[in-house]
């Protein structure tokens, strides 16, 4: 396991770098150009919203970029690493290793705990279950959920289950958290603490996120905002920006 | 085959042909009526082709097991019947001498043909009876002088030409008249295989020692006309009448004579009934008996059919309540599949009887399916089954097996298997279809609505009621068929329960709505059309009750009283038509508690059958109304508010602690329970329930150690978690693929485990009583001294280190004085003699024998000390095993042999008396001891008709029994001799000996008896298919329902072989936990059977074995089976595109 910072990689430097990213869906009756040659830089510590229509291609890109989805061309790497050419292990290995995920569906395995499920991802990747119990329970803490460690996730509220997946996506301290609308599924109020406690997070830690959403208040916390059409980067709006559409609203 | 469960197969296969006709008319109503959920429900059928062949190949068990144990039986009978009309031919009726109208010694039981040749003229013409044919047959050695090959017991017959020809004459294999004189002799096909005689051989028969030649002239096939009579023992020749009445010395008489009937070999059964009629009366004053003897065999051979069939059938009931399980589970996983489908077809206007029909045509297209497949594989699985039983039982069986298939029993398999399934998925259906719309929409669980009287008295009372009042029917006969309560109690519950299921349907429906609520909707059509559509059934049953039921709704609907008074509710509790009354002016919309509603009625059940079971002094009965008492206790502490693991955990263990106090331990409280092959199959039943229980309920317990496993194991915890807390999470279907795991096993378990103790107790050294070979010797060539005779045939005899003569009385021969009063005839009837095989042993045998006794006689310290007393005073006696076996458990019943009270050792020597039925005369022996099963099996060994009997000194049998003909010798030979070859050295020397060594028979008798546990493991073993299936479909629905969990282990970084070990760990600790549940269970009863007495005193006291290897094996395949059915889900789940998975919904 590696702490935030990846060999090589200095403060301040790319960590993720896309280069003309294409992606297309073939249904077997038509074909869907979800990625048009999508090319993006992120920063170490780097906030960056991804925004746009239903269908435009946001959750391809994250897919791609994450290593979660093959793509057709382009290169992408992460902390140097061409992730392209990672077989299926390796790239589940660097998976578990580097990088955090959060889902808008919490997507948390119901059977387990809420200490369990953030133990998870440390224990497939060898982490000895005293010490993988222990930075469960930190995670846990760092999320404000330490006293709900030993509950079930129907045992617990909208807000507290995406507060577990979040102390999940940070319990190996990766290097980078992918966020598919994490507040999608929330009412406001649960939404903006989610929010809160992922900026405080970035701040405190300084890990990159990468969120998907549809929100502009959501955006408006982020460093940056890409906006994407029709499988293309159209463009990049500053935090600024995006706190005026979000006021907008 | 003509009866099963002794219920007529024709009016099985007309009841059940016209049900499925039925079935499928609903069916083509509902094609006919809604052709868009009638589509809507087949095009289901081939969305999953991989689903859907599972679940044809679960469906169609039932069918599979039906056909096979119809297939084995229709063998059967065929196949006897069929050799029954060979050998008897044209011979219908048999009238013989009858000792018992007028006891004579069987030399002169005779019958003149002057008498017989009066029969004939007085019945020429007859529309009955086509010939009478007196002949002569006696039992003796043959030898062929070429092959120098012996057979000691064949059949010699002897027939008038002119009497044969009315049985249509002696004729050769080619059909060819064959015509008998002087010496000539006409062997019949399996004696000519036995001694290799061909036309022209000189062969010597021997009559009283005396050897007389004949020459073979011709070979014809066997059948009455040339010895062939027993199909146990064909060997058989005809010789010529005058030349063997000069022989034998009978002159003019016959000592048999045959009855022809009208019409062929078939058809003349159907005068049997209409002969008889006419021979009895005129036998009537004679010393001769008649005997229907074709009819006879051929009600035999049904018999032994319709046994197999009864005992495949019993045995596949695990299988088949596991495949009801099965089908149970596949359409509940289907409705849960298809829930948001449903739930927005409800919402869009789909009514619920709607999405019944719709999953109606799915689970027939299924169900048809199946029952086709079904009765291929249960062809397929006979074919392989009767191959087995020829492998193993070779000639032993006495007849060629040809499979064969009646279209009756088909066609009763077929629609059996079709009524079964469909039984399920309607009730599977009617459950699926009641869903909230919203839920099923967002394929979130159903959310119970809030009932003000839960957990209340007030509830609990509204649940009695309606529980009992829906469920009268089953209530009311279950107390008519044990008499509790009388037709007092008897008649309303039946009247009410026939109505009742009708109420509870319409009360659901629009028209028993309130006003208020009422739509122009009108009555549900589907009660009508299946009362018209079921013929008989439909006509009585349901269309009069259902107009009842509708004139009662209509009357109450809109006349419902806001409350009603204490009184009135407990009047309607006492006076049962008040009830119906009471539960027919309740408010529409109250709740009612049907679980605990229909566990009173369970509890009432239950009642009635422990109160029968105590009656009758039936096991089955009262541990079945216990069980049904300790479920009602289950439910109702549930009811109020008992978790439920609390509830079912301590009354399963309760119920399972009951069922394994042995019987005798309850005797002195509940008296003797008799128990058949039927508790195999209810202990199965509800010990595995129990089990499963206690286990869904309490596994979980087992995480924290999985937990602790962790720093052995690391990356494969998770995993291993999984594979445990998710089966634990879905309790229904993870304990049903467990009891369907759990029953198949304990069923295997507990057969491998009582055959290898009972084989041990049988079949083990002291089975060869201390004698190394065993001769049979023909009755009318008996041998004095064998020593000598072998020595003066001119056989090496060194090799003989001891002898031992036996004389036997058989059964039909010698009666015993019924000393303990057991009834022992049909019809329980107390005779005061009953029958028994006597043997006496001459001083040799009493000598040499190394045969145990069980329990001595006071006074008696050694084996050796009863032998020697015995030899000693021919007044003493002991008696076999067999004698005080208690016949309960597994068969049995009364019989014509005798049985006495169970002894102990050290018992007081106690007399018997023997009596000869032939002339009445009696001898009183004292019995001063009881041998062991396995001398009883030493006994039987080489002998005809396999059992054992008293033992006597050879001089108090010949005093007892003078007419007894039946000899026997052994002999044990000095170390290093082979056994094998002396006995064929014996045969070799002494043309009316049949030597063998008591080893080979041993073994032969283990090869037989593996063989058939082969088979019948085999064939149960078919159920495990059930729970496997069972497994792939819930590791291919757990796919589908965890994608997106899937996609998020990938995510976070499981491997795709760690997604796959989760899925496998979950089948494996199903299959896992469902194995040690059937081995736990099995193991246990079978040692507290065996130990505790309940299989008998003589099983008490054996070394219990537990056949590891057989249990290893038969656990092996289930578990490797199992991983194998998940290994294809597991690697689909492996293969799930992770940013796909994360997306679906």
């Amino acid at each position: 396991m590696s702490g935030n910072s990846a060999p090589g990689a200095a403060p301040g430097e790319t960590v993720i770098d896309a280069r003309d990213v294409v992606k297309t869906y073939d249904t077997g009756i038509i074909q869907v150009h979800a990625l048009r040659g999508v090319s993006l830089e992120v920063k170490r510590g780097e906030m960056v919203a991804i925004m746009g229509p239903s269908g435009c291609g946001k959750t391809t890109l994250l897919n791609s970029l994450s290593g979660l989805d093959d793509f057709d061309s382009g290169i992408v790497l992460i902390n140097g690493q061409d992730i392209t050419r990672m077989p299926d292990d390796k790239k589940t290995e660097f998976r578990a290793r580097d990088m955090g995920f959060v889902f808008q569906t919490y997507n948390l395995l119901p059977v387990l705990t809420a200490a369990e499920n953030v133990e998870l991802p440390l224990i497939v990747s060898g982490t000895r279950p005293k010490v993988a119990r222990e930075m469960a329970l930190g995670s846990l803490d760092r999320v404000r959920l330490r006293e709900w460690a030993n509950q079930r996730p129907a045992q617990l509220s909208g807000g507290q289950r995406q507060r577990v997946t979040i102390a999940r996506a940070l319990v190996n301290r990766p290097a980078i958290i992918w966020a598919d609308e994490p507040t999608g599924a929330l009412d406001s109020a649960t939404a903006t603490e989610i929010m809160d406690l992922i900026v405080e997070l970035n701040e405190a830690e300084h890990q990159t996120c990468v969120i998907v959403t549809h929100d502009p208040k959501v955006a408006a916390r982020c460093h940056r905002t890409i906006q994407m059409a029709d499988g293309q980067i159209v463009r990049e709006d500053s935090r600024e920006r995006m706190a005026a559409v979000a006021n907008e609203h | 085959m003509n009866d099963l469960f002794g219920v007529s197969m024709d009016i099985i296969a007309a009841v059940s042909i016209a049900v499925t006709a039925g079935i499928l008319l609903l069916v083509a109503y509902i094609a006919w009526r809604n052709p868009v959920m009638f589509k809507l429900g087949l095009r289901n059928i081939p969305r999953r082709k991989a689903q859907s062949s599972l679940i044809v190949v679960g469906l169609m068990l039932s069918t599979l097991i039906i056909s096979a144990a119809f297939g084995t039986g229709d063998t059967l009978t065929t196949s006897v019947t069929s050799e029954v009309y060979s050998i008897l031919g044209e011979a219908d009726e048999w009238i013989s001498w009858d000792p018992e109208k007028e006891p004579r010694p069987i030399e002169e039981q005779l019958i003149p043909l002057a008498t017989v040749e009066e029969w004939q003229r007085q019945f020429e013409g007859d529309p009955d009876i086509e010939a009478i044919v007196p002949f002569q047959r006696e039992t003796l050695p043959i030898q062929n002088q070429r092959s120098r090959l012996n057979e000691p017991s064949a059949r010699i017959v002897a027939f008038r030409a002119a009497d044969a020809a009315a049985l249509g004459g002696l004729r050769d294999l080619n059909g060819a008249p064959v015509s008998l004189s002087g010496r000539e002799m006409a062997v019949n096909e399996d004696l000519a295989k036995e001694i290799d005689a061909r036309v022209g051989d000189s062969v010597i028969v021997f009559y009283g020692g005396q050897p007389v030649e004949f020459t073979v002239s011709a070979v014809v096939p066997s059948d009455v006309l040339a010895g062939a009579i027993d199909p146990n023992a064909k060997n058989g020749a005809a010789v010529d009448f005058a030349t063997f009445a000069d022989i034998t010395g009978r002159g003019d008489n016959a000592n048999a004579v045959i009855v022809s009937n009208r019409g062929g070999v078939k058809d003349g059964l159907k005068y049997s009934d209409a002969a008889m009629d006419k021979l009895e009366p005129l036998l009537e004053d004679t010393p001769y008996q008649v005997v229907a003897l074709k009819k006879e065999l051929v009600r035999f051979a049904e018999l032994v059919g319709a046994s197999f069939t009864t005992v495949f059938v019993v045995f596949g009931l695990f299988s088949i309540a596991a495949g009801v399980l099965l089908i149970f589970l596949i359409f509940v996983m289907l409705a849960a599949e298809r829930k948001p489908e449903m739930g927005m077809a409800r919402a869009v206007g789909a009514k619920r009887r709607q999405l019944v029909e719709s999953f109606l045509a799915e689970g027939m297209g299924y169900d048809l399916g199946a029952a086709v497949v079904g009765l291929l594989a249960g062809i397929g699985v006979t074919l392989v089954m009767v191959e087995v039983i020829k492998a193993f039982a070779g000639d032993s069986l006495g007849i060629p097996l040809n499979v064969t298939f009646t279209a009756r029993s088909l066609a009763v398999a077929f629609c059996l298997g079709v009524i079964a399934t469909f039984i399920v998925i309607f009730v599977s259906s009617w459950r699926a279809s009641r869903l909230n719309i919203t839920a099923a929409i967002r394929d979130l669980p159903e959310s119970r609505p809030i009932d003000p009287e839960a957990e209340t008295w007030r509830g609990y009372y509204r649940a009695v009621l309606n529980g009992i009042v829906a469920l009268s029917l089953p209530i009311g006969f279950s107390f008519f068929l044990f008499g509790v309560g009388g037709m007092v109690l008897g008649v309303p519950l039946v009247v009410v329960g026939l109505i009742s299921p009708w109420f509870y349907a319409l009360r659901s429906s629009n028209f028993a709505s309130p006003a208020e609520h009422r739509t122009t909707e009108g009555l549900p059509r589907w009660p009508w059309i299946l009362g018209l559509v079921l013929p008989v059934v439909g006509w009585f049953l349901i269309l009069p009750w259902y107009f009842i039921a509708v004139g009662l709704v209509r009357i109450t609907r809109d006349r419902k009283p806001q409350s009603l008074s204490l009184w009135v509710r407990v009047l309607a509790l006492s006076v049962w038509p008040f009830a119906f009354i009471v539960a027919l002016l309740q408010g529409w919309r109250v709740r009612i508690a049907w679980t605990a509603g229909v566990s009173v009625a369970f509890g009432a059940a239950g009642v009635a059958l422990t109160y029968g079971g105590l009656d009758r002094d039936s096991a089955f009965f009262f541990l079945l109304g216990v069980s049904l008492l300790f479920l009602w206790v289950a439910v109702t502490l549930h009811y109020f508010g008992v978790a439920e693991r609390v509830s079912f955990t301590t009354t399963s263990a309760a119920l399972l602690a009951l069922w394994y106090i042995p019987s005798s331990w309850t005797k002195p409280l509940f008296g003797e329970l008799e128990g058949d092959i039927e508790m195999f199959f209810l202990s199965g039943m509800v010990m595995v329930t129990c089990g499963v229980f206690i286990i869904v309920y309490n596994a979980d317990i087992v995480l924290p150690a999985i937990a602790r496993l962790g720093s052995r194991f690391g990356r494969i915890v998770p995993a291993l978690k999984t594979g445990v807390a998710y089966p634990l999470t879905a309790r229904f279907r993870t304990g049903m693929t467990m009891a369907m795991i759990g029953l198949i096993m304990f069923s295997l378990v507990m057969m491998a485990t009582i055959n290898r103790n009972f084989s041990a107790l049988f079949l083990n050294e002291d089975t060869r009583g201390g004698f190394d070979i065993v001769i049979g010797v023909n009755e009318n060539n008996r041998v004095d001294d064998i020593r000598a005779a072998l020595a003066s045939a001119g056989a090496d005899t060194q090799p003989i280190a001891a002898t031992g003569e036996l004389r036997m009385a058989f059964p039909f021969e010698a009666e015993v004085e019924n000393r303990d009063g057991f009834e022992n005839a049909e019809g329980g009837e107390v005779k005061p003699y009953s029958r028994s095989k006597i043997f006496g042993a001459d001083a040799a045998f009493l000598a040499a024998n190394g045969v145990t006794i069980k329990f001595r006689a006071a006074g008696y310290a050694t084996d050796r000390a009863v032998w020697d007393a015995i030899a000693a005073d021919p007044s003493l006696a002991v008696i076999p095993a067999s004698t005080t076996a208690e016949q309960q458990g597994f068969g049995g019943g009364p019989n014509e042999i005798l049985r006495l009270n169970p002894l102990d050792e050290g018992f007081e020597p106690f007399t018997l008396e023997l009596r000869d039925p032939g002339t009445g005369a009696t001898k009183v022996v004292t019995v001063i001891g009881q041998m062991k099963e396995s001398a009883d099996a030493f006994f039987a060994l080489g002998s005809p008709d396999f059992a054992s009997g008293i033992v006597v000194q050879k001089s108090t049998l010949l005093e007892a029994f003078p007419a007894s003909r039946g000899q026997r010798f052994y002999l044990s030979l000095t170390p290093g001799t082979d056994e094998d070859a002396y006995a064929r050295t014996v045969e070799a020397a002494l043309v009316q000996a049949s030597a063998d060594s008591l080893q080979s028979l041993l073994d032969e008798q283990q090869r037989l008896q593996t063989g058939f546990l082969l088979v019948f493991q085999g064939f149960m073993g078919l159920g495990l298919i059930v729970g496997i299936a069972a497994l792939g479909v819930i590791a291919s629905r757990a796919v589908v329902e965890r994608r997106q969990q899937i996609g998020m282990l990938r995510a976070i970084g499981y491997q795709r072989r760690m997604v796959a070990l989760s899925f496998l760990f979950e089948s494996g600790f199903i299959a896992l936990s469902g194995i040690l549940l059937g081995l736990t269970l099995g193991l246990s009863l079978a040692w507290v059977l065996f130990t505790s007495g309940d299989f008998g005193e003589e099983a008490r006291n054996i070394d219990f074995t537990v056949p590891w290897v057989d249990l290893a094996v038969i656990s092996g395949i289930a578990m490797g089976a199992a991983l194998l059915m998940t290994f294809l889900p597991a690697r689909s789940a492996s293969r799930v595109p992770v940013a796909e998975a994360l997306r679906y919904e």
